[in-house]
């Protein structure tokens, strides 16, 4: 019966050619809409790799030209903030902070092998402020301050790509003729662009002021204790306008960078989710349309098969299954244009994010054919065979 | 084979009511060869729908084998078309989306346990008896309507039914073609005993079978057997 349905659709391509066209097209939209859904739910479902709750962000921006000035408020500041009693911990970031809407990239190469990694620039303070967790090695200690090399703790991405299965710890990259950089520690994940986001290669190098007498870092990560509310926000921010006077300060919370940062990722997501859906709904019309249109079309085709021994069930059954074979024409013509994305690996991204979004586009594909032809099939059955022979 | 009692046919249509049959009485046993003859209109097709379990009357009984149809499911009924019957319609009924082998092939294709080469080759003998082996391949549209009703015998013909139900079955065919069509339906008849239904507008063929009933106004008006076939026999 299969091979039948199959030569009764081919046989028809050339009215079934729009229809075919149609579950086609609807197929790579929908398999493009899901490769991106499932690509940012795996990302999401991943560890960020800190914790942002009570975590706040200080941005100073001093009014003077004189470097001198700065770095020595810069120092009372951060020295002010960490004798808070409601501060936990404080410390000075590169200002690609967590959820921030900047970042600092840098080639590493590595025996030969060249990737761009991100430079998180922070002070040894930092770990107990985002409560970062060491997979390999250590975090950074005062023991940093006598090498000759630049320690840096790399996160997971970074060490695959880098190093594969080697051990990172102690491995030495070079940085200029004179210095190197030395891998001290890896956390297993570090992904603070967006929850969407994918993680890629990032390491952290020490700030330190004392070595580095021109820099100047305008921003503060600081946790608070549980609890501590607004109020504080502006006490800070009033003893901090004592010690660096004339100073823009803005103090904003992880939190509320987060959900930013998710807006930004998810807006464009259901906009496209919509115009999806739409489509989909166009496109089921459509079908259930010409489906109903079929069926008046082919009473006496009806009628002979009844009149042949079909019985009602398999009329049903037979038309289901005519929508199914049409979808599974166009589904092979999208599929075959579909797995060229893992294939030919276009936009960096897992196989198998394209594989679940190949799936599920196959599975709704043929369940909402199914559903379209759920109606007009039914309305085939209930033909009364003599009434349809009658018709011609 | 099968026994109509007191059979009565309205079509209820929006305005209007047309009684199609009307007391009509018949018994056609197995083997037999029945022609039925009568006017346009008279409800000849309609009573041969009745006969097949296509339609049901609205008024008396209709027994296949000595069973009343009302006892039969919608499944059973289909089991019974497909094993028991064969149909020539009257407008061939050909799906013009599948090949003649195709088509041909169709009441296999809803009995059980019959693989798809056993199928091709049952067709093609079928259509080797109406002398069409050389158009397989073709599609309805391609053909002349004598063609296309030879093609509907065959379809009727390839389950080997116990009883062809033959709706002007030589209709388009010239004489020479009509005459090797009854030739068919007589072999069947008397080599395989297949029961025969035909309806016909030609004297000629009608003298061939064995009995003959005369439809008038959806009613019977005569029942005789056939006189030349009688002193054969
Ligand atoms: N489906 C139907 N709906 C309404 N009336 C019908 C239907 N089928 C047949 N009739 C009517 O029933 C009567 C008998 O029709 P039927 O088709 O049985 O005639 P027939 O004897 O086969 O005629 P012909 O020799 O022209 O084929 C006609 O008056 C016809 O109009
Ligand atoms: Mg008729």
């Amino acid at each position: 019966m299969i091979r039948h349905l199959f030569k009764l659709i081919w046989n028809r391509k050339k009215s079934n050619f729009l229809l075919i066209t149609e579950i086609f097209i609807c197929f790579l939209v929908l398999f493009g809409v899901l490769s991106l859904v499932v690509y940012n739910v795996r990302n999401y479902s991943k560890p960020l790799g800190f914790k942002h709750e009570q975590v706040w962000l200080l941005t100073m921006r001093p009014d003077l030209d004189s470097t001198a000035l700065n770095r020595q408020n810069m120092a009372q500041a951060l020295q002010l903030v960490k004798s808070m009693p409601e501060v936990e911990a404080a410390s000075l970031t590169s200002s690609n902070a967590p959820f921030s809407f900047s970042t600092m990239n840098n080639n590493v190469t590595y025996n030969n092998k060249k990737i761009l990694s991100n430079i998180f620039e922070v002070q040894d303070d930092f770990k107990d402020v985002m409560q970062i967790e060491l997979s390999q090695g250590r975090w950074f200690s005062q023991e940093d301050d006598a090498s000759h090399h630049i320690p840096i703790v790399i996160n997971e991405v970074m060490h695959q790509q880098l190093f594969g299965d080697e051990n990172p710890l102690g491995k030495l990259i070079p940085q200029n003729d004179s210095t190197n950089f030395q891998v001290v520690g890896v956390v297993a994940h570090f992904r603070p662009a967006s929850e969407y986001a994918a993680e890629e290669p990032g390491y952290f190098e020490r700030i330190l002021p004392a070595k580095n007498e021109k820099a100047f870092w305008g921003e503060m990560l600081i946790r608070v204790k549980p609890g501590t509310g607004v109020a504080f926000e502006e006490k800070m921010i009033r003893q901090l306008g004592q010690v660096a006077k004339n100073w823009t300060l803005e103090v904003s919370t992880l939190e509320k960078m987060r959900q930013n940062k998710s807006k930004l990722a998810l807006v464009p997501l259901i906009a496209l989710g919509l115009v999806c859906g739409f489509l989909i709904f166009n496109v089921a019309l459509g079908l259930f349309g010409v489906l109903w249109h079929n069926i008046s079309r082919r009473n006496s085709e009806i009628g002979l098969r009844r009149a042949l021994g079909a019985a009602s069930s398999q009329i049903y059954w037979q038309f289901i299954g005519e929508v199914l074979v049409l979808a599974t024409f166009g589904l092979l013509l999208g599929v075959f244009f579909a797995v060229q994305f893992p294939l030919l690996q276009v936009f960096q991204v897992e196989s198998e994010v394209y594989f679940i979004a190949l799936l599920s586009a196959v599975g709704i594909i043929y369940l909402l054919t199914a559903i379209c032809a759920f109606c007009p099939s039914r309305q085939a059955a209930k033909i009364h065979p003599a009434m349809a022979l009658h018709e011609e | 084979m099968i026994t109509l009692t007191n059979i009565e046919k309205v079509y209820q249509t929006k305005s209007i009511e047309t009684v199609a049959l009307q007391h009509v009485n018949l018994v056609v046993p197995k083997g037999e060869f029945l022609s039925i003859m009568g006017p346009s209109g008279c409800g000849k097709s309609t009573l041969l729908n009745i006969m097949g379990l296509l339609d049901v009357p609205t008024q008396g009984t209709v027994e296949i084998d000595g069973h009343p149809i009302t006892s039969y499911k919608d499944k059973e009924l289909a089991h019974i078309r497909n094993e028991k019957i064969g149909f020539v319609f009257q407008s061939y009924h050909l799906v013009n989306d599948l090949s003649v082998l195709d088509n041909v092939e169709l009441p296999l294709l809803y009995r059980n346990g019959i693989s798809a080469s056993e199928r091709t080759r049952r067709a093609k003998t079928a259509l080797e008896k109406v002398g069409l082996s050389a158009r397989t391949k073709h599609y309805p549209t391609q053909l002349s309507g004598g063609q296309r009703q030879r093609v509907a015998i065959a379809r009727a013909l390839i389950g080997q039914p116990q009883l062809i139900l033959a709706d002007e079955p030589t209709g388009n065919l010239d004489s020479v073609m009509g005459e090797e069509i009854m030739n068919i339906l007589l072999d069947l008849n008397r080599v395989d005993g297949t029961t025969i239904v035909m309806v016909t507008h030609d004297e000629n063929m009608a003298q061939k079978t064995e009995r003959l009933v005369r439809f008038f106004d959806g009613q019977q008006v005569s029942d005789a057997k056939v006189f030349a076939n009688l002193q054969q026999v």
